[in-house]
């Protein structure tokens, strides 16, 4: 049998980093759980994906990892306050309908909430967008606007003011530089390629 | 359960190897009975002498003991889950396209047992079965069966096997609140548990269909309080009790899809007569007519009263509580069209058991074909029950950034 290997990446570490041993975690929009997996494998948490593909949940159930079908803020809904320890919302927040609904309810059953997402204000996609005219595409969105899921595109200074507007205290965060992994130091908002936000109540 | 979710046809290339020799196939089968002959006590308070358990096994017990997959079957159902009785029985077990060597569920790994419930009356003791007091037919002397006496008596039987542990319980609808009640009253036995199909209790609509199919058979003079020979009985309204039921486990869609409005040949183009004009009506005068050659209408009281009365969240206050000493990764499978034991049941099922802290998981399969679509031939549903009982082993992480 071959191995099954998987490649870690850095804000998979940044993610992990943030995570607590032994606590209760929840991923929304998990996908085939491979963060999940990571941070039961090196974090020991008891861990809970939520994703809309049934492809997506049978490959939850393969690692072994608890994972359910349907609605994000349906299955926030159901769980008590600071049910889990951390929730995180990785490479999804911009294609959510309701954005703040997701939040909020993230913050309600999470002590914490870790959001990653691609920053659409990175001076290559400014300049990309200035002299193509053209949506977005590159190696991280691939797909022309006909073939793509509807996606909100957000960017640091819009993901902060979000923050400011709504009173959500940012514990901690992570720029990462146009190849996702050396970090952005400065002016993130135009060098940053990738963001990650610790957000607490 | 429907009788006639249609079975594959025999492969073409089979023609000089008949179907049930064929291989991934486990063959030919035979049931056999395990003889409680101690007191056996039911949640009611009443008492039976001993009881006899239906059942049939496929792959063998290993060495620890711990590799068996108890299969639970929906009201109707019975212990006939995979291959054949004979050459020439026309289909195989229930759920034959997913037991059998290299299936879903391997039974070249696990060791595969299935038995007709208490109640029952396929084999298994229940209101048809002969009181040893009186000599006769128990009738409505047999006493209330609950799901969990259902699951009692199965694990009587399991100790017999020599079961240790259950490597896991899988059951559709009515099977399904079986594999939950082995979780909650066995923790230490089952370690994993896959519902499909089912609920933590049924809702009103569920009980006012079983209660119509009661009254069907009580209402039949043949009936007379329970009390009728084998071969007499209520045998209309057994036949209209599972006409209607057959309605409620599939759908509109799929009824529309296999019979439309589409007429029988014999109707003759006349409009005005109440003989069978439609193919759907023929159809279900088919499914009542061979329900009850196989079927007694007393256990179906029980069972469906059984059914009724299952409620999780009443007996333990709460469905978290109920929960609370469970230890098995759960699997819960939900189906888009089934509107007997709808999505939302399902998933409540699961979200209690996340409440209380467990492993459990949600799937929802889309399909048409109404409450039995667990029984539905997919490759998606066999990738995720082959994904829950044989998980990959562990990925490796690069750590190499």
């Amino acid at each position: 049998m071959t191995k099954l290997v998987e490649k870690r990446t850095v804000d998979m570490e940044i993610i992990g980093d943030w995570v607590e041993p032994n606590t209760r975690v929840l991923d929304l929009g998990c996908g085939p759980g491979v963060l999940l997996d990571y941070l039961v494998q090196t974090k020991k948490v008891s861990a809970v994906g939520v994703d809309l593909e049934l492809a997506k949940i049978t490959s939850c159930v393969r690692r072994g990892l608890a994972a359910y079908q349907g609605d994000m803020t349906e299955f926030m809904r159901a769980f008590p306050d600071k049910h889990f320890d951390r929730v995180i919302c990785s490479r999804t927040v911009h294609e959510l309908g309701d954005p703040t609904a997701v939040i909020t309810e993230a913050l309600r059953v999470g002590r914490a909430l870790t959001v990653g997402f691609v920053n659409h204000g990175f001076w290559k996609n400014r300049v990309d967008m200035l002299l193509r005219g053209r949506k977005l595409r590159n190696p991280v969105y691939t797909t022309e606007w006909f073939e793509s899921r509807p996606a909100n595109p957000v960017t640091i200074a819009d993901f902060e003011h979000f923050c400011a507007t709504k009173e959500i205290r940012i514990a901690r965060r992570a720029h990462l530089a146009g190849d996702w992994h050396s970090p952005c130091r400065a002016l993130p908002n135009l060098f940053a390629g990738y963001a990650l936000y610790d957000l607490a109540r | 359960m429907t009788d006639d979710i249609d079975t594959l046809p025999a492969a073409p290339t089979a023609e000089t190897t008949p179907r049930h020799l064929a291989p991934g196939e486990v063959g030919l089968v035979s049931p056999r009975d395990f003889v409680h002959a101690q007191p056996f006590s039911f949640r009611s308070g009443q008492t039976i002498s001993g009881f006899q358990l239906r059942y049939e096994t496929y792959g063998t017990l290993n060495a620890t003991r711990d590799n068996a997959v108890l299969i639970c079957h929906a009201l109707s159902g019975d212990h006939h889950c995979a291959g054949w009785h004979t050459p020439t029985d026309k289909k195989p077990g229930w759920w034959n396209n997913l037991i059998g060597p290299g299936k879903a569920v391997d039974t070249r790994r696990f060791f595969v047992v299935c038995a007709n419930v208490l109640g029952g009356c396929q084999g298994s003791t229940g209101p048809s079965s002969s009181n040893p007091e009186t000599g006769r037919p128990y009738g409505i002397l047999f006493p209330f069966v609950t799901i969990g006496d259902m699951v009692r008596a199965q694990k009587l039987l399991l100790d017999h096997l020599g079961v240790v542990e259950l490597h896991g319980v899988i059951g559709g609808s009515m099977g399904g609140m079986l594999a939950l009640r082995f979780a909650t009253d066995y923790p230490r036995l089952t370690r994993r548990v896959l519902g499909m199909a089912t609920t933590g209790r049924e809702s009103a609509q569920a009980i006012a269909f079983n209660e119509v199919g009661r009254q069907a058979i009580m209402q039949d003079p043949a009936w007379n309080r329970g009390d009728y020979t084998k071969d007499a009985g209520p045998r209309v309204g057994l036949a209209i009790a599972r006409m209607m039921a057959h309605i409620t486990y599939v759908s509109d869609a799929s009824m529309d899809r296999k019979f439309g409005r589409r007429k029988k040949d014999t109707a003759n183009g006349d409009a005005y007569t109440f003989d069978v004009q439609f193919e759907v009506e023929g159809y279900l005068r088919h499914q009542g007519q061979s329900f009850i050659n196989r079927f007694d209408a007393n256990s179906y009281l029980y069972i469906t009263r059984a059914l009724d009365q299952f409620d999780l969240a009443h007996a333990h206050g709460t469905l978290e509580q109920a929960f609370a000493a469970v230890e098995a990764e759960t699997l819960i499978v939900g189906f888009t069209s089934d509107w007997l034991f709808p999505p939302e049941q399902n998933r409540q099922l699961a979200l209690a058991l996340l409440r209380a802290g467990k492993r459990a998981s949600y799937a929802e399969l889309s399909t048409d074909l109404g409450h039995d679509s667990f029984l539905l031939e997919s490759e998606e549903l066999y990738g995720l029950v082959r994904g829950w009982i044989e998980r990959d082993q562990p990925y490796v992480f690069d750590y190499a950034i």
